[in-house]
């Protein structure tokens, strides 16, 4: 893959910013507090009531590993999908640096702040069913040199 | 005295705190050193071991620590007066709440992000970890009965409710289904949900549910009843898979967090309420427990609490991407929790007065402050939401909502944990026994069987009757929170403990840990002999044995704490440098 100071010094010189929206496995509100195992207690009894989500987490978490293989120079945050406080303020001022409207970027908040997205400066490169690590690396690329001058 | 005086005064603590103590732990306690990888890094793999941004961090971790407990405890404690409760709760989150939420980070990040239960083992010795594990299947055993009492009581007080909240289980069912099988976004639906539930208060309003008459016709108590109710829809949510129900309701909870703290604070900011609440109530009633120690056990949650370790060194130590975002993201989450239990007491000491309520009626003895507790804090939710024009019976059908949301969820989770802590008990039991035992095992490897354990010591503990005003009411609610405060608070010791000796033994000064950890254990252990005398003296043979149980269990952690602290202080100058070789080799 190819790294994004090759295809322009200014590509190199932006801050990006690339947020990886990954599953929700854990109890987080009213909830966490008094509820809940943590790390290898979380299994306790053989436990695995997050079972499910792990296929999804595994393959963001391959994703992450491909960016950061890639792309190690580039800002790379995971984050859960209830986390609004950071996603919405964070997606919307990245989208806005990047030349979006008002409109477009509450549009790739909208699409953004869901489990599986892949955002790239606040534009939504995928959501949903989670792509492949190397197809999910060249989305990033092709967004980061979208939004080259 | 305006409450917003106080709120400014709490937060200009806050803002010391944080601004010279959190730095003197950072720096002189803990020598955070961003030169040392933390496990984020060293074992970064993407999914559990996540370099993360602090403020994306912070995030996981507030709304994690965050629910229902830091809003009981003060709601019941400002009944000695707001200024005694409120000492409390300050000087616990920037001294008690702040060092362990911080320091369970730090100590997890040096020692490969291992949760607080498997530090135990190493950083004190191997019977600890057996110690921790039967201290939470208390701590869960009694989360279960109190919440399952905090909903009973506000069902039977807000009948509003129950559509709403009966309802919600159908909607985040819905929007669980919508979001897996369509694979879309959640924020949109979510929000959906959560306009729904709210829409929902209006039908609650017009149509409110009284169990009175079927409670009647089964010979129960309305709370009796909607507590084997509520135990029963734990017993059948707790066998469902997660992404089912418990996953999406908590995804509305997590809009429910923030609304509610909105209309706390702008409601404070625009009402301008004043306490009414006396500074300290000189006028307590025969029986009244001293609040010497029980209000330093009453206020658990909101001052100091165990679970948070559990979140620290269990997600969040994996996710740190440098030492020192520990100090923000583990010190700045404990001010949040201590920022919760203040909106409690603020709303329980002026709040009411803006829906008409008096405060001498809500809080005439302590076992209708206990019971009535989260009802008042209901009404002073009700009382703040009117100075933004929602009208005061839907303001408390619409508080008593996020509460029973948050409470509903914790019950259903705790009886899930509960369940397999008493499986993991059963496979200690050795194979091809015979007796008591052997019977034990094979019930705890049948789903229905062990899931009624589970619900079984929970309900009897909620239904117990108990002396005094408590009988009067049917309920030992007050008692069963001070019990609870007490086991949280002992979480609260072991990790402080694990904490002052992993301090001690880098050849730094650990008292910033051991002068909590000996104020909680010599409160906690003062509460516990008290109470065990009164349900001796009053014949409660439920409680008793109980509260014998976790004496014990103080006794010996004050044992492993002591011990293991004073071999630390003899060893220190020794393991000095090996501590700090092995510290930046995670």
């Amino acid at each position: 893959m190819n790294d994004p100071a090759a295809d322009g010094p200014e590509l190199a010189r932006r801050p990006h910013r690339i947020l990886l929206v990954r599953e929700w496995d854990q109890q987080t509100t009213g909830s966490g507090c008094c509820g809940r195992l943590e790390g290898g207690d979380s299994e306790i009894a053989g436990a695995s009531d997050f079972g499910r989500c792990r296929q999804d987490m595994e393959a963001m978490g391959a994703v992450y590993r491909a960016l950061r293989e890639e792309l190690p120079q580039l800002d790379v945050q995971v984050v859960d999908p209830r986390n609004l406080t950071f996603l919405l303020p964070g997606m919307l001022r990245d989208a806005r640096r990047g030349g979006a409207s008002w409109r477009e970027s509450f549009r790739e908040v909208r699409r953004g702040c869901g489990q599986g997205a892949i955002v790239v400066d606040g534009r939504v490169v995928s959501s949903g069913t989670i792509p492949a690590a190397d197809a999910a690396v060249g989305m990033v690329l092709r967004q980061l040199a979208a939004s080259a001058p | 005295m305006p409450a917003i005086v106080v709120l400014v005064v709490v937060f200009g603590v806050f803002f010391l705190g944080w601004k010279y103590y959190s730095v003197y732990l950072a720096e002189r306690v803990y020598a955070l050193n961003d030169a040392i990888p933390t496990p984020a890094h060293t074992l970064q793999d993407g999914i559990d071991y996540i370099p993360t941004n602090k403020h994306v961090l912070f995030g996981h971790h507030f709304t994690s620590v965050a629910g229902a407990a830091p809003i009981v405890g003060p709601a019941i404690a400002v009944f000695w007066g707001w200024v005694p409760a409120l000492i409390w709760v300050v000087l616990g989150t920037v001294f008690a709440a702040g060092v362990h939420d911080f320091g369970a980070i730090v100590v997890s990040v040096r020692n490969r992000a291992q949760n607080i239960g498997s530090l135990t083992s190493s950083v004190i010795n191997a019977r600890s970890r057996t110690l921790f594990l039967i201290i939470i299947f208390f701590l869960l055993t009694l989360v279960n009965a109190v919440f399952a009492v905090v909903i009973g009581n506000l069902f039977v007080g807000n009948p509003g409710a129950v559509i709403p909240i009966v309802l919600e289980i159908p909607i985040a069912i819905a929007l669980g289904q919508y979001m897996y099988r369509t694979k879309s976004a959640a924020l949109i639906p979510s929000l959906f949900g959560v306009a729904a539930l709210y829409a929902l208060i209006l039908v609650g309003r017009a149509f409110p549910i009284e169990l009175d008459n079927l409670a009647a016709a089964v010979g129960m108590g309305p709370r009796t009843l909607w507590i084997v109710l509520l135990f029963l829809y734990a017993f059948v949510a707790s066998r469902i898979p997660v992404w089912i129900l418990l996953q999406p309701r908590d995804y509305i909870n997590s809009h429910q967090l923030f609304i509610a703290l909105g209309v706390i604070f702008l409601g404070l900011l625009i009402g301008l309420d004043r306490i009414v609440a006396p500074a300290i109530n000189t006028a307590l009633p025969d029986g009244t427990p001293n609040f010497f120690p029980f209000l330093f056990v009453t206020i658990a949650c909101g001052a100091i609490s165990g679970f948070h370790s559990l979140v620290a060194s269990g997600t969040t130590s994996k996710q740190l991407d440098k030492e020192t975002d520990a100090r923000y993201v583990g010190y700045m989450g404990s001010l949040g929790e201590g920022s919760l239990a203040l909106g409690a007491i603020l709303a329980t000491t002026a709040g009411i007065t803006a829906v008409g309520l008096d405060w001498e009626t809500q809080y005439p003895d302590f076992g209708t402050a206990s019971a009535g507790a989260v009802g008042n804090f209901v009404q002073g939710i009700a009382g703040f939401a009117s100075h933004l024009g929602i009208p005061p019976d839907l303001g408390t059908i619409f508080a008593a909502v996020v509460v029973i949301s948050f409470a509903a969820t914790t019950m259903d989770t705790g009886v899930r944990l509960q369940r397999y802590i008493i499986q993991e008990l059963g496979e200690m039991i050795p194979e091809g026994g015979r007796g008591l035992g052997a019977g034990f095992k094979k019930a705890t490897r049948n789903l229905t069987a062990v899931t009624a354990m589970a619900v079984a010591l929970p309900l009897a503990l909620a239904l117990a009757p108990a002396g005094g005003e408590a009988e009067a009411q049917g309920f030992a609610f007050g008692r069963l929170w001070t019990l609870f405060g007490t086991t949280n608070q002992l979480t609260a010791g072991l990790a402080l403990s694990v904490i002052a000796v992993y301090v001690t033994k880098s050849g730094r000064n650990a008292m910033a840990q051991i002068v909590p950890l000996v104020f909680l254990l010599f409160m906690t252990t003062w509460a516990l002999v008290l109470n065990l005398i009164d349900f001796v003296q009053e014949g409660d043979w439920l409680l008793a044995p109980l509260d014998l149980i976790i004496l014990v269990l103080a006794g010996w952690l004050i044992f492993e704490a002591g011990n293991a602290i004073l071999k630390a202080r003899r060893e220190q100058p020794a393991r000095q440098d090996t501590t700090v070789e092995k510290d930046s080799n995670p």
